[in-house]
Parts: C-alpha cells; structure tokens; sequence
C-alpha cells in the first residue's frame, strides 16, 4: 500500500507544473537574479581593506577582549579593516572627508558611525554585530555557568583567539552568501504548497478525491504518510538542484561542511512541508486564500531574514531577538551562515534544536485536525 | 440486508437535512432514491459512509456497524461520488489503477480488474489520456470506472449522470444493470425519476430528508389515487361541457388551459372510452388524444403538492 501511493503521488507531483515552478523553478530564477544583482560584489574576489578609525578613549583602553579581536582582523594575513586609532575629532573629520567608511565608538553597546550606507559600511556593521552576537553569548553562558568561568580563566591567554577564530574561521567574509542561504530558507519553505497540497487531498471536507480515498479500506493516517513522503522526497530533490545549482553553477560558497549543509536542508524542507501542512489543516478556506497565505507568510519571514536587504537581519537580532527566534526561516538561514562562519557548531545545533520544535508544532497541530475521523459538513 | 439505516439525523446548524429515516437495502436490489435537489440524498449516503457525523441513528453494512475504520466493510464498497473525483496528473487508465489499487494489492489482479472496468465503461481508446481532456460524459464514465472497479458487493452512485448527454446516460443505466445482473447490490441515487424508474427495483421518494414513500414503482402508483391521465388538445369545448365532464363516473380532477384539457380519473377501467362516449354524445371535436398512466412524479405531486422537477 505504502509504495502504492508512493509511486503514484510521485506521478501527480511531478507533473503538478504550478507547484514544481513555486518550489523549484521561481527558487532557481531567483538565485539567478540575485546573482546578476550581486556579480559585481562577488566578482571583486581580491578584497580591499575597509578604512575604518577607531576613538582612542578610556573604553577603548579597558575593552582589551575587543581591542584584540579588531587588531587581529585588521593585522596583514586577515586584512579585513585598515584601523587607525584616533581621537573623536580626528575620526570625524576623516569621515566627513570620506577617508574612512566609519569609526567605532567603544561603548556600551558598541557603537558604529557612518555617514553613508554601502557595502564598504555594512561590512563594519556586521563585524561589530557578530562581534557583540558572540560576546554576548559568551557573556550568557558565563554568567549562567559559573563554574565555567574557572576553567576559561585557567585558559585565558586562549580566550581571545576562541572569539576572533569563531567569528570569522574561513578568513575573508563573503557578505553576499546571506542572500542567498535566506533564499533556500525561502524555498524550503514553498515547499508548504506540496503539504498543502497532502492536506487537501487527505480530508473529504476539502475535495472529492480525498472523499474517494477515506472512503477506500486505507488508514487515513497511512496514506497521508505515504503520500508525504513523495512530497518531501520531491521537495528535497529540489532543493539540492536549487544547492547544486548555486554552489556548481554560480560559485556561492557553503563552506565545507557538507553533511550538515544536506541535513540542514532536509530539516528545512521538513519544516516547509510541515508549514504548509499546518496553514492548510488550519485555515479553513479556500485554497487560493491558503495559497496566499503561505506565500505572504513566507515573503514576510523572508523579508525579516534579510533576503531583500541583509542589515534587517542583524537589527532585528540586535533590537527585537525574539523576532528572530520565531521565524523559522531566519533560523534555517542562519543555520546556514552557522555553518559558513563558525568552526563551533554550538548557534547552529541551537538553531536546528528551535526549527525542529516548530516542525513538532506544525505536525502535532496537523496530526489533531487530521485525525477527525468523520466531518460535520462536506 | 445490506444496509440497514436506522432513524437517522442530519442537522447542519438550523438546517434538518435528514429528518428521522429509516431504510434497509436487500441483497441484490437496484435501490433508488429519489428526490429533488436539496431533499438530502448526497447526505444520506455521506452518512452511511460515515464521511459526515450524524446527530442520531445507526447505520449497519452488511449487518455489521459502519464506522469509519471499519475497512472490512469498506473494502467491499464501491462509490461513484457527486463530484468527480480524479487526480488531473494521472491517465484514465492511471486513476482507475490508483484507486482500485487502495482495495486490491495483487498486482496481476489488480490489472485484470482495471482492464475489466476500462472495457466495461468503453474507455478503451482514451486510456493514456488525461482527465482534463476528456468530455463531460467520458469524465463521468471514468469517475464510474474509478468507484467499481475492485468488483465490490455493494456499489453506491449518486448522480453518476448529472449532465451526461442522454446516449451516454442510457449507456451507463445499462452498465449499472450489468453490475446488478454480476452480483453486486446497487444504491442509486438521482431527481431525474425516468432513470429510477428505468433501472431501479425498489425507490424510496425523498423530501426534505424525509422518506415520503417507499416501495417498487407499481407499488408507490398504487399508492395515489390517480390511475389514469387523459389529455386533449386543441378544440373547443363550453363551461357547461366541462363541469358535466366532470361529473362523469371515474373523473377525479378536469384542468382545461390554452386549448388543452387534462383529465386525471381513479383507478378502475374504461376510463378512456367514457370520455370518449362523452365527446361523441356532445359532438365535441378534438385534434390529438392520448392516455398515460401515472409517473413517480405524479406519485410526487400527489404527495408533496409540489413537482419533483425543478
Ligand atoms: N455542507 C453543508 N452545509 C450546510 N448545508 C448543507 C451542506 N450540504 C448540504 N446542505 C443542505 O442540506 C440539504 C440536503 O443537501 P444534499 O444532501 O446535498 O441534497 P441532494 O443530494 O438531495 O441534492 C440541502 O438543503 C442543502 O442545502
Ligand atoms: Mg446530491
């Protein structure tokens, strides 16, 4: 029974031409888009030093886990910035003579002024805001587990390198690939409109064929698994043509940890699917509503997970971070970018542990509404 | 008995679609329900299917209670439903095999029965094609193929011919009698009352979810007073005429109207030849004069007050 439906659901998916262009075809036109967008930002591969100032003032002084950190990054090997430390007046009068892209201000957070937005800005910006992501944890988990401290301070001649190397671990930044990890996120999770699609074809209230098959001898919870598992094979199949097709034909880089790259895009396609299950056991309309549903839901989501503009990203872990642990898809990016940036694995089991209680939300959701086993009205 | 329905209620909100029904099906029956749209038969047969929840009642299947894990009932059910109920992105040969697959796993079986149903319902040449190219008519015939297809003891269709050309419905008429004559068991359901008529051999008249008469269709005629409907038309006859007409032995109701006389009698003989006699002894010229004897929707009308038609 199982491969029954399988194999037959795999014959209605692959020839549904609406949802194969939502799930694949517009995540492929879309990377093609932001990569004509982008070319002449990936193109300039030879990277040139940021000019940057820093003020020379008592924080400055005392921040010596900081100090290191931007001395390392801007030393000859990285080259990420070319810092001067300067007093106040000095960096304001280079900036208003556009001689530096910004200067820092050690503070309490701290703080970046700019006088204009562009990539050469956003590069000090997202420094400073790992920078404080990192500090901050590393803040969270001392003050949670003391006992930790101990052990830090026995190694704290190692203390600084542990930050600098979780920061940036593959050297030059690509400040581009945010982009394009979101858009994944966004396409796992189109892939709701195949679970969308399950549901809809699982409950006699929705439409005849479903009528058809709870009235046959199958388990309605059996064959809706069967039939979910073409989708997610489908769905999955997609996404590593959209991941092929990125890194083999476009030149985006994943970093090298391939295993978790495919893991984490089949928890994403789970959570698509699951998604779009969720929406469409819940919302009883009609399907163009749900349809609109998914997609407006999914835009937002992308939207805040900085597919459009990347600072948003940053600003709303920096200003509302509860926004950034509800939506699943910033969460499936920045398992990605985790997985680029850091050599520790530590956000990135936190954020694939917080996508999977959504998916067990989404399907627990899914589970009750599917399991009514007669209707009140057809 | 294969279904045994048992007072029965359906309400949606305020709205009482099945009032109190009670039926049962016998083993080998063409079993008709009758009635106009909106007097509750898809309801019916969504309850006894256990689709819908229904307020009271007990349904039994093959003396068994229907509910809707009980697959060993269902797996001897066949449904032709309403709605067409295809997947767009499989063959004609591709549905029936999908569907008839969720009742039978033998692989070899399975193809033989699917050929069987092909042949049966004359899609043979359509096959490979796709739903969406298909007329209303071969839709209709495939939806069929797709509920019978697993040879089921009991076959249920609910207006398997809403809008199927008149060629195409007498052709499926004649294959639901072909299944009935293969062993099956068959609930029909319909408002066009020649089809139940033509094929069904016991019919339960359905109103406002209420059965208002069951039995074979000689059974349910008998039941109303009319016998005989005799109708005239274009001459001219005088308001003396006409009530004298009417107090003719036999005459139950006299309705003239733009040049044509309908005259219903009771049961009994010679009523035609009495009005007859009175058209001759009156001197009465008539064009065209013929007798009928009464439809289920006269069995209706009586009933109801109201015509089975919309
Ligand atoms: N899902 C529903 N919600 C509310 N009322 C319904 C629903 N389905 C049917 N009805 C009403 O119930 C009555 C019976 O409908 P139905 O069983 O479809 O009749 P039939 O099949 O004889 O045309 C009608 O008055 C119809 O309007
Ligand atoms: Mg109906």
């Amino acid at each position: 029974m199982f491969t029954h439906i399988f194999f037959n659901r795999l014959k209605c998916l692959l020839r549904d031409k609406m949802t194969i262009f939502w799930t694949m075809v517009f995540p492929l036109l879309l990377a093609t888009f932001y990569q004509l967008a982008f070319s002449n930002l990936t193109a300039n591969e030879k990277f040139q030093p940021v000019n940057i100032a820093v003020v020379d003032d008592e924080n400055w002084d005392k921040n010596e886990n900081f100090r290191q950190v931007l001395k390392d990054v801007s030393t000859a090997e990285d080259n990420l910035f070319n810092l001067q430390v300067i007093s106040y007046d000095e960096a304001e009068k280079l900036l208003q003579n556009n001689k530096i892209s910004g200067y820092i201000i050690v503070d309490e957070p701290i703080k970046l002024v700019v006088s204009k937005s562009d990539i050469n800005q956003s590069i000090v910006k997202s420094f400073i805001d790992i920078y404080m992501q990192n500090y901050s944890a590393f803040d969270r988990i001392l003050s949670e587990n003391p006992a930790m401290l101990k052990q830090l301070t026995n190694n704290t001649g190692k203390r600084q390198t542990f930050v600098y190397e979780t920061a940036f671990p593959g050297g030059k930044p690509n400040f581009v690939v945010n982009y394009f990890y979101s858009l994944i996120a966004m396409a796992c999770f189109y892939g709701g409109f195949l679970g969308m699609r399950e549901i809809n074809e699982i409950q006699a209230n929705i439409s005849s064929v479903a009528a058809r098959v709870n009235v046959a001898p199958v388990h309605k919870m059996k064959a809706f698994l069967s039939s979910s598992a073409a989708s997610l094979l489908v769905q999955y199949c997609e996404m590593l043509i959209l991941l092929s097709y990125m890194t083999f034909i476009l030149g985006v880089s994943f970093g090298n940890k391939f295993g978790y790259i495919l893991i984490t895009t089949l928890i994403g396609s789970i959570a698509g699917l699951s998604f779009g299950a969720f929406i469409s056991a819940l919302a009883k309309k009609t399907e163009g509503v749900k349809s609109a549903i998914l997609i407006l839901t999914t835009m937002v989501c992308s939207f805040l997970s900085g597919m459009m503009q990347q600072s948003i990203k940053y600003s709303i872990s920096r200003n509302v971070p509860f926004l950034s642990w509800i939506n699943p898809l910033n969460l499936l990016t920045d398992s990605f970018y985790c997985l680029y940036y850091y050599d520790t694995l530590s956000r990135y089991a936190i954020n694939i542990v917080v996508i999977i209680a959504f998916i067990l939300i989404f399907s627990t959701t899914t589970y009750f509404i599917l399991r009514r086993r007669k209707y009140a009205s057809l | 008995m294969i279904i045994g329905v048992n007072n029965l209620v359906k309400r949606y909100g305020e709205l009482l679609a099945v009032d109190h029904l009670s039926f049962s099906v016998k083993e080998g029956e063409i079993f008709g329900l009758l009635g106009p749209n909106g007097s509750g038969k898809t309801t019916v047969i969504n309850c006894i299917l256990s689709l819908l929840d229904y307020d009271k009642g007990e349904i039994e299947i093959f003396g068994k209670v229907m509910s809707p894990d009980a697959y060993h009932i269902k797996r001897d059910i066949g449904i032709v439903m309403q709605n067409i109920a295809v997947y767009n992105e499989l063959t004609v040969y591709g549905n029936i095999d999908y569907f008839c697959g969720l009742y039978i796993n033998d692989k070899a079986l399975r193809k033989k029965l699917v050929e069987e149903a092909i042949e049966f319902t004359g899609l043979s040449e359509f096959t490979k094609f796709y739903p969406k190219k298909l007329s209303g008519g071969l839709l209709r015939r495939l939806n069929i193929a797709c509920g019978i297809a697993h040879k089921p003891k009991l076959i249920i269709l609910d207006e398997p011919t809403v809008a199927v050309d008149p060629q195409s419905r007498n052709k499926i008429l004649e294959r639901i009698r072909k299944l009935n004559e293969q062993g099956s068991t068959v609930v029909y359901t319909s408002h066009y009352m020649e089809e139940v008529e033509q094929i069904c051999t016991r019919i339960m008249i359905l109103d406002r979810g209420k059965a208002i008469a069951t039995g074979t269709k000689d059974e349910l005629k008998a039941m109303i007073s009319l016998g005989e409907k005799i109708t005239v038309e274009s001459f001219a006859i005088t308001k003396q005429q006409l009530s004298d007409l009417r107090k003719l032995p036999g005459i139950v109701s006299v309705d003239y109207r733009e040049n044509k006389l309908v005259i219903k009698s009771g049961k009994g003989k010679n009523n035609l030849e009495s009005v007859l006699e009175f058209f001759k002894r009156e001197k009465i010229q008539f064009g065209k004069i013929f007798s009928e004897l009464p439809t289920l929707n006269d069995v209706f009308l009586e009933i109801t007050g109201k015509e089975l038609r919309d």
